[in-house]
């Protein structure tokens, strides 16, 4: 988003240049394209009130209820918010799920920069290995899970029998409370890849060639030019992706209910998992509904320091 | 025997008339999660009482996963198009009994003696009723555990098949024969995910070893006992010490790797039998003992959820579970007989040919399938307290009597309310 933020903005200010905006704009806006605006965006204001905003006030009233979801609920005050703080296993989900954005979004990003600039090589049957990079984020999270689980199956499993052909220990992955976590973090890394991959790949395309040109001309190396000119300018992708990995690491579920189910012992129940056991095993709808608004706080933020973050990186490009 | 109240009922529901929510055309909905030759039969025995009973027509209607049946009654419920009839896991009865679309039945049940209430299995009549003594549901299935083994696997190991007398003992020492590092061969498995599955079998050791879940008046646990501590070493010794146990994640692999010669044996129930292949020689036996042979069942039960087409569902249910029709559907499925007097049916002899398999399990019900998980509201998170407890035992993260502790003032906490 902030990429293509960044981009309108640039492309704003070209324009702006070519001889100002066309006529219309300004406070003496009449009327009519007041109303004409208001019914443009009406469909996706409806829709968005629709299936956004009400849900979340909705949910912020239930978090304030004693409910099973399906029967009229009881008023309980801050009770959901006073058992959570007493919840010794979701500050067991918040501390997981922290570690959990801790190691997927910088081991998605790091891995991805460099994946990007070979991909970015011309070279025969390009187009292959990019779709190659991308299909496992169109792969279904259920068949990922599936075949994961028996590849990391700790007696059975492919890579188990791999780490034995070269003498290394054999681990218990997702059977395992110390494992459990971390296989999760591996799937999802290899799942999310592609998708940080293509935004880094067409951040490094839209690098001007002047400015390559230029390094090459002033004796600059390729090596050199890469981390002097490329990776600099890689930074609003960067921060782009930071913010939009790190919103849906925090809102991470589908993977651990395929694999593990917050399991063993809670080891990898993150915050949406043990959302989803109150409200849909316990059907204890008032407790999950505050553990969410929780949730929404935290992303609340996170998005907040994207726009901070974003508005910074299109300044920098400004400049 | 059913025909009289049969024919009773549909006089009044014939003035009762269709019309009520949830039913199309008069008709009343019907939703099972039955797939395979289960589907095919239900639709069968759906048409065959809609052509005998044109004023009483039942849509029997696929509702999806029967995993998925308490969430979606629910759902059915605040849409208000609730269906007349639906089959559910026994452990949902207590959710649902406290809705007002419910029907208590008990009423129906009483006031029916042809439908012959006590002959249904005792473990099947216990699911459907509730502490109180009412009855909501009427007997949809009931499955039980049994010892299934890979006879071709004790021949290597050159042990004898397990008896009926077997003891745990004995089920321990051929579990630890049968396993070999090397082969990565194992000699039992145990889903070990946390949920209720990995709580039943525990469940069947508690009750093998004399103990209870909860205290006879129902208000504390009791499985921290002698017997409750005797179940936890079993698990801890055979899966800490021997190595002797595969533990599944919850993917549910044990079956495949049963099939491929990797397990010797499995606690398990009926509906796994059809997915064993054909090349691997099986027997069934009772699970072995310790006090008793107890095992455990995993009945599921049909709801009724409409005051308005109420009479035709009873007499649609009381059909379609009368032991004559029954034992058909049996034969179709594989399913076991609900009712002591199938298994004295012709026709029951020809469901034993069919599945020889199924025996070990029909005689479970009538022996050792005396006692059930108590149905209330508070079970599955006691369900949950269990299957951390069980879970850390098998992993070796917990000592037996460490874990039991811990599961007991959970299970406590939650039985005062908290």
């Amino acid at each position: 988003m902030a990429v293509v933020a960044a981009d309108r903005a640039a492309g704003e200010r070209r324009s702006a240049r070519r001889g100002g905006r066309a006529g219309g704009s300004g406070p003496r806006l009449r009327r009519a394209d007041h109303l004409a605006g208001w019914a443009f965006v009406s469909p996706a204001v409806l829709l968005i009130g629709v299936f956004g905003l009400v849900p979340v006030v909705w949910s912020l009233l239930l978090s304030f209820q004693q409910t099973d979801l399906t029967s009229p609920g009881t008023w309980t005050g801050a009770a959901n918010y006073q058992k959570m703080v007493h919840d010794p296993v979701f500050w067991q989900a918040a501390r997981q799920t922290l570690v959990y954005c801790v190691l997927f979004v910088p081991i998605t990003m790091l891995l991805a920069i460099p994946i990007a600039v070979l991909l970015n090589q011309k070279v025969r049957g390009m187009t292959f290995y990019r779709m190659a990079v991308y299909v496992p984020l169109v792969t279904s999270t259920v068949a990922t899970g599936v075949i994961f689980s028996w590849l990391l199956n700790p007696q059975f499993g492919l890579v188990n029998a791999a780490l034995g052909k070269v003498g290394l220990p054999q681990q218990g992955f997702f059977q395992s409370t110390g494992e459990a976590l971390p296989a999760v973090v591996m799937m999802t890394v290899w799942g999310w890849l592609g998708f940080a991959v293509i935004i880094y790949l067409s951040a490094l395309q839209n690098v001007p060639r002047e400015l390559m040109e230029a390094a090459a001309l002033d004796g600059c190396g390729r090596v050199r030019a890469f981390w002097k000119v490329e990776l600099p300018l890689l930074a609003p992708a960067s921060s782009f992706l930071l913010v939009w990995l790190t919103i849906n690491a925090l809102q991470l579920f589908d993977e651990v209910y395929v694999t593990t189910k917050g399991g063993p012992l809670h080891a990898s129940t993150v915050l949406v998992y043990y959302l989803y056991q109150q409200a849909f095993v316990d059907f204890d709808g008032g407790y999950a509904a505050a553990i969410g608004s929780a949730l929404f706080v935290v992303i609340l933020a996170v998005t907040m320091v994207q726009l901070w973050l974003s508005r910074r990186a299109s300044h920098y490009e400004g400049n | 025997m059913a025909m009289a109240a049969t024919l009773a009922l549909g006089a009044v529901a014939a003035c009762s008339g269709g019309g009520g929510s949830g039913s199309s055309h008069g008709a009343t909905i019907f939703w099972h999660g039955y797939t395979g030759p289960e589907a095919k039969e239900i639709a069968a025995l759906g048409q065959e009482w809609n052509q005998a009973h044109p004023n009483q027509k039942v849509n029997v209607t696929f509702a999806g996963s029967n995993d998925d049946a308490l969430k979606k009654t629910l759902g059915a419920f605040v849409s208000g198009k609730t269906p007349g009839v639906a089959y559910e896991f026994g452990s949902s009865i207590t959710t649902l009994a406290k809705r007002p679309q419910t029907q208590d039945l008990t009423s129906l049940v009483k006031g029916a003696p042809d439908f012959k209430w006590d002959d249904f299995f005792p473990a099947a009549r216990q699911a459907a009723t509730t502490p109180d003594g009412k009855i909501y549901g009427v007997p949809a299935l009931v499955d039980n555990l049994a010892l299934v083994y890979n006879k071709k696997l004790f021949d290597a190991a050159g042990l004898s098949y397990p008896t009926a007398s077997w003891t745990w003992t004995d089920f321990q020492n051929a579990a630890r024969k049968l396993t070999d590092a090397g082969k990565k061969q194992y000699g039992w498995a145990y889903v070990n995910d946390g949920t209720e599955d990995t709580v039943w079998r525990f469940l069947a050791l508690l009750w093998q070893a004399g103990g209870d879940l909860l205290t006879p008046d129902g208000k504390k646990a009791a499985f921290d006992s002698p017997a409750g501590l005797s179940a936890m070493q079993l698990l801890h010794d055979m899966s800490v010490t021997d190595h002797s146990v595969y533990l599944d994640g919850g993917d549910q692999q044990y079956l495949n790797l049963f099939n491929s010669g990797k397990i010797g044996m499995l606690w398990t129930g009926p509906w796994d039998l059809g997915s064993i292949t054909k090349d691997v020689s099986y027997g069934v036996q009772i699970l072995p003992g310790k006090v008793t042979h107890a095992t455990i069942a995993g009945p599921d039960v049909y709801m009724m959820f409409n005051k308005s087409d109420r009479a035709t569902a009873w007499a649609f249910l009381q059909w379609l579970t009368s032991p004559e029709v029954h034992v058909r559907f049996s034969i179709a499925t594989g399913d076991l007989p609900l009712r002591q007097s199938e298994t004295q049916l012709p026709a029951y002899q020809q469901f034993l040919k069919k599945y020889p398999g199924d025996k070990v399990f029909v005689d479970n019900l009538a022996k050792n399938a005396t006692k059930s998980r108590p149905n209330i509201p508070e079970y599955s998170k006691i369900s949950q307290a269990l299957g951390l407890a069980v879970q850390a035992v098998l992993l070796g993260k917990a000592q037996p009597q460490a874990a039991l502790d811990q599961a007991r003032d959970q299970v406590n906490s939650i039985m005062a309310g908290a």
